[in-house]
């Protein structure tokens, strides 16, 4: 919460930089951050921290390009400082500029958004917080071997937002962000670790919401049966090396758009950006409406506007109110997640996606709930109408590559499928293909009952490294003649 | 703020807040990064990265706050808040307390005026010619020029009081065919404690000529090749050797390589965690860890036989038989928890990179790789990733032709088992992971690695 003599120094920073001539636009953008991190593992606690964090970023659009500064301090003189920072960074970058930075004008927004909370997070304490995650691990270690250790944790992230903008531009949101899950180890006498995790891998189990959400997952409801699985993989088959038709559960299709579509649709990386980190993407404008990405029943969107979505919130950081935007529609590449900057370059609007993570960055291009919308059927009757197959549970590792084209994940566990019916219970699974090749061949997804909202806490991005929350909707979905084998375990 | 600065704040905020076992480590980081990208100077950034982490310890009863705002009211503040919380937690097995004053540490100067006075003017002129050179070559330019001040600081109610300045200038930089479609790609990078010893110039020149060498690449098929990596290579596989390996945490869940006494890789392979390092474009640890332990050198694998894991305090006194810390607490601004923050590897005795490969019938060079994956299988370090930046095809002794980028999935540990060369010059890799922001490592020649796939880029069509 900003103090009246800061709100006012926050005004005044943005009054001078709103006189100064060589200023085209800027943005003054106060971030405070709570936190909490809480981790039990085998029985004591690994983790019992919170965080507070609390500054002002400005970004300044100079005579041909961008300057960006910070500071940690409120007063009138650290801001009227950091202002005057960036308008230097600005003037100096732009000596160096051969082309002026595109950036159409944008309505000032104005306004308030709130995640919708139930019980409050911030409110439960540590005790009740503590003995909800020291349950499942205690339930999860049952009588020891073969399982060699267990965690449960959550996280909870607090932002308060306020973005002032030299248009008019002058909103407040505040965000909650919330996750959890237990994860568990089981060791072989062969030394091969086995690793089960719920309700999905660590990190894709994020969302907007209040504590209700923890409850709902009923974590020690579900510790019998992961340890158990964990177990039964010490001693199950390895996924087989070939061909073959392979579904995969919701949380991984959520992976995969993460990987092969989020990524790619990124205009910053697309335009070459962002190629200090993380490489371009093979998705090129030129490709608008003219390229199968996926077969017709790919629908793909970009909603930042899905409730309890990780990547939901009422504007982005440079004003542009949230929305739905398809990305690939009837399997074809339509739009891109885009900045105002980058898609007035493609002469389109931006798809408002810009975020920062915290005071100290500038905003970039990132993903928001970027979901493959559901079709029909359940994951049941999905197996039942496959006659040969392998279904794939739960993301244990990912690589792709700089154009976001060649990728391979490896799962936690899988089951073979023969007419019809999960057979048996394979260990250390992995698939690769190409992207659009893959999404090409996906024949099924499946319908509303089966879809759900993940949430990833942990995608990076930019240099230096930002990390952002960030959603994916997905039903489990069938791809045909697939490459599949195993990552080779025991040798 | 300078490290002095910082460690007398922390004492102020421990007498102020009164509690009677505390710990708070300050870091505070001054980044000037110019980031440019498709031949623009378009992210010119000052990041100011403050930080004060205190614990608070209520008999075993562990405790944590964090907060970005570095006064005494604030770190009291943060203090307080973990002392109310401490009493509610479970107690910590193993937990000995905080750090007493301890030994002295090692101190390597680390710190440059010039880097930590260095302007956005400054930053920009040094770019200048960069983005005029790739462009006159006719080719698209990207990287980043950062200039770096770290003060940091420990201090506990039991004695311990430590502070540290140092100073990091870096480099990165690709000449590219394309400005994000693929294409082929040339990177260079340098670091350097001094601004002025970064070897700009040199490193452009290197990515226009490996830009240039790396047009019209062939494709291969699947299969093992024996391969050289460059050092930014080799760096991407440490990074995740690290985060499976060496923390006591991996090695207690049971999914560590490291089985202490015996032979995992080939004994050319020697690593050691050394954050005393003293060269100034290879050095540059932080002396003491998190919790205020000073660092020593320790050798992780020697000759290819597993030899130590990093504990922090809690670790150390839980372990069977109990060990000593190795200061490997880190902060959370890289991996968190307990891990490396300066590994460096130990070069071999090849003139140069060109010796490792005329020692290659048909094989790949590759220069760096991407999006590396270490989960596959921990016990035995497989890893999956691509090349990216350069990877070319061995004939006869020479590096004959550019091939399209390739994915390998292979054992690390068992490559370097059938390693027979490494190149006596090491480099430092910058990494976002490491608390000492590098990896040390020479140049690396493995036999018959796999290579199970290749990215296919030419294969997009518009067909509808």
């Amino acid at each position: 919460m900003l103090s009246p003599a800061e709100e006012a120094a926050l005004a005044g920073a943005l009054e001078r930089l709103r006189r100064d001539p060589s200023v085209r636009y800027a943005e003054v953008r106060y971030v405070a951050e709570s936190s909490e991190k809480l981790r039990v593992r085998d029985g004591r606690p690994e983790q019992a921290s919170t965080g507070s964090s609390r500054g002002v970023g400005i970004r300044v659009l100079g005579p041909r390009t961008w300057g960006f500064a910070c500071t940690p301090d409120l007063t009138e003189q650290a801001l009227r400082g950091a202002a005057a920072l960036a308008v230097r960074i600005a003037k100096a970058s732009s000596e160096l500029a051969t082309t002026t930075t595109l950036f159409p004008e944008n309505p000032p927004a104005r306004g308030r958004y709130e995640t919708r909370v139930g019980e409050d997070p911030f409110a439960v304490p540590w005790s009740e917080k503590m003995a909800a995650l020291d349950a499942p691990v205690r339930a999860l270690l049952g009588k020891g071997k073969p399982i060699a250790s267990a965690e449960a944790w959550m996280e909870w992230v607090r932002v308060e937002k306020r973005l002032l903008t030299t248009e008019g531009t002058d909103v407040t949101q505040l965000l909650t962000f919330g996750g959890s899950g237990m994860q568990v180890f089981a060791l072989g006498d062969d030394g091969v670790a086995q690793r089960r995790c719920y309700p999905t891998w660590q990190g894709s189990e994020g969302f907007q919401g209040g504590y209700e959400r923890v409850a709902a997952l009923d974590l020690v409801g579900h510790a019998g049966e992961l340890r158990e699985e964990a177990i039964a993989l010490l001693t199950a088959p390895p996924c087989p090396e070939g061909t073959t038709d392979l579904i995969l559960d919701a949380s991984q299709v959520a992976l995969q758009i993460h990987e092969s579509c989020g990524h790619p649709t990124e205009l910053d990386r697309a335009m070459g950006a962002e190629i200090s980190l993380a490489g371009g993407s093979f998705l090129q404008p030129r490709m608008l409406g003219k390229l199968r990405y996926g077969s017709p029943i790919v629908d793909i969107v970009a909603d930042s506007t899905s409730e309890g979505g990780m990547g939901t919130f009422g504007w982005d950081d440079e004003g542009v109110p949230a929305g739905t935007h398809p990305l690939v529609e009837r399997g074809m590449f339509v739009d891109y997640l885009s900045s105002r900057e980058t898609a007035a370059q493609i002469g389109r609007a931006s798809t408002g996606t810009m975020r920062a993570d915290g005071w100290n960055r500038p905003p970039l291009i990132r993903m928001v709930n970027v979901s493959i919308q559901p079709k029909q059927g359940t994951l049941d009757e999905l197996i039942a109408d496959t006659k040969d197959g392998v279904y794939m549970l739960v993301d244990k590792s990912w690589s792709i590559d700089d154009l976001r084209l060649n990728f391979q994940f490896s799962c936690e566990a899988a089951w073979e499928i023969k007419n019809g019916k999960k057979t048996r219970l394979l260990r250390d699974p992995r698939y690769t293909g190409i992207t659009h090749e893959f999404w090409r061949s996906c024949d099924a997804v499946c319908g509303p009952s089966e879809w759900k909202l993940f949430g990833i806490s942990t995608c990076g991005k930019g240099d230096p490294m930002q990390i952002m929350q960030v959603g994916h909707g997905a039903s489990p979905a069938r791809f045909r003649k697939v490459s599949v084998g195993n990552t080779g375990s025991g040798k | 703020m300078t490290g002095a600065e910082l460690l007398a704040l922390c004492k102020d905020a421990l007498a102020r807040a009164g509690e009677a076992h505390a710990e708070v480590y300050a870091t505070h980081r001054r980044r000037g990064c110019a980031r440019f990208a498709v031949g623009e100077l378009g992210q010119h950034m000052d990041l100011e990265e403050p930080s004060a982490v205190v614990r608070v310890a209520s008999g075993a009863r562990v405790a944590e706050a964090q907060t970005t705002q570095l006064d005494v009211a604030s770190i009291a503040g943060a203090i307080a808040r973990a002392a109310k919380a401490a009493p509610l937690l479970p107690e910590t097995e193993g937990f000995p307390g905080f750090a007493p004053a301890g030994e002295p540490t090692a101190t390597p100067e680390r710190f440059a005026k010039e880097t930590a006075d260095a302007t956005p003017e400054a930053r920009t002129e040094l770019l200048a010619p960069v983005l005029r050179t790739i462009r006159a070559a006719g080719l698209v330019s990207a990287g980043m020029l950062e200039t770096q001040r770290a003060a940091i600081a420990v201090a506990t109610t039991e004695g311990c009081a430590r502070s540290h300045d140092g100073t990091i200038a870096s480099f990165k930089v690709w000449a590219l065919e394309t400005p994000g479609a693929g294409g082929a790609a040339g990177y260079g990078g340098h670091m350097h404690k001094s601004l002025s010893h970064v070897a700009i110039e040199r490193e452009t020149e290197r990515a226009v000529r490996m830009c240039k060498l790396g047009k019209d690449p062939i494709e291969l098929d699947a299969g093992r090749y024996d391969v050289v990596l460059e050092p930014a290579a080799m760096a991407e596989l440490l990074e995740w050797l690290s985060a499976i390996a060496f923390g006591a945490p991996e090695v207690e869940q049971g999914g560590s390589p490291m089985n202490l006494g015996k032979r995992i890789t080939g004994e050319r392979f020697t690593i050691h965690e050394d954050a005393t390092l003293d060269d100034p474009a290879l050095g540059f640890g932080v002396p003491f860890d998190r919790e205020g332990t000073a660092r020593r050198p320790i050798t992780l694998i020697d000759e290819g036989v597993a030899r130590a894991i990093l504990y922090d305090r809690t670790y150390a006194a839980r372990a069977k038989p109990p060990a000593q810390s190795t200061g490997s607490a880190v902060s959370a601004e890289g991996l968190g928890g307990v891990a490396s923050s300066a590994l460096s590897v130990d070069g071999g005795d090849s003139p140069s990179v060109e010796h490792l490969v005329s020692g290659i019938e048909r094989g790949l060079y590759v220069c760096r790789l991407h999006y590396v994956n270490g989960l596959l299988e921990t016990p035995r370090a497989v890893m999956t990733g691509l090349t990216r930046d350069g990877c070319f095809l061995i004939e006869h002794g020479k590096i004959a032709r550019a091939v399209g980028n390739m994915r390998f999935t292979d054992s690390l540990l068992e490559g370097l088992a059938r390693c027979d060369g490494m190149t006596r010059e090491r480099s430092a890799i910058p990494t976002w992971w490491s608390e000492g922001g590098c990896v040390v490592t020479p140049a690396v020649r493995m036999r018959a690695f796999m290579f199970n796939g290749r990215s296919q880029r030419s294969a997009v069509s518009l067909d509808t």
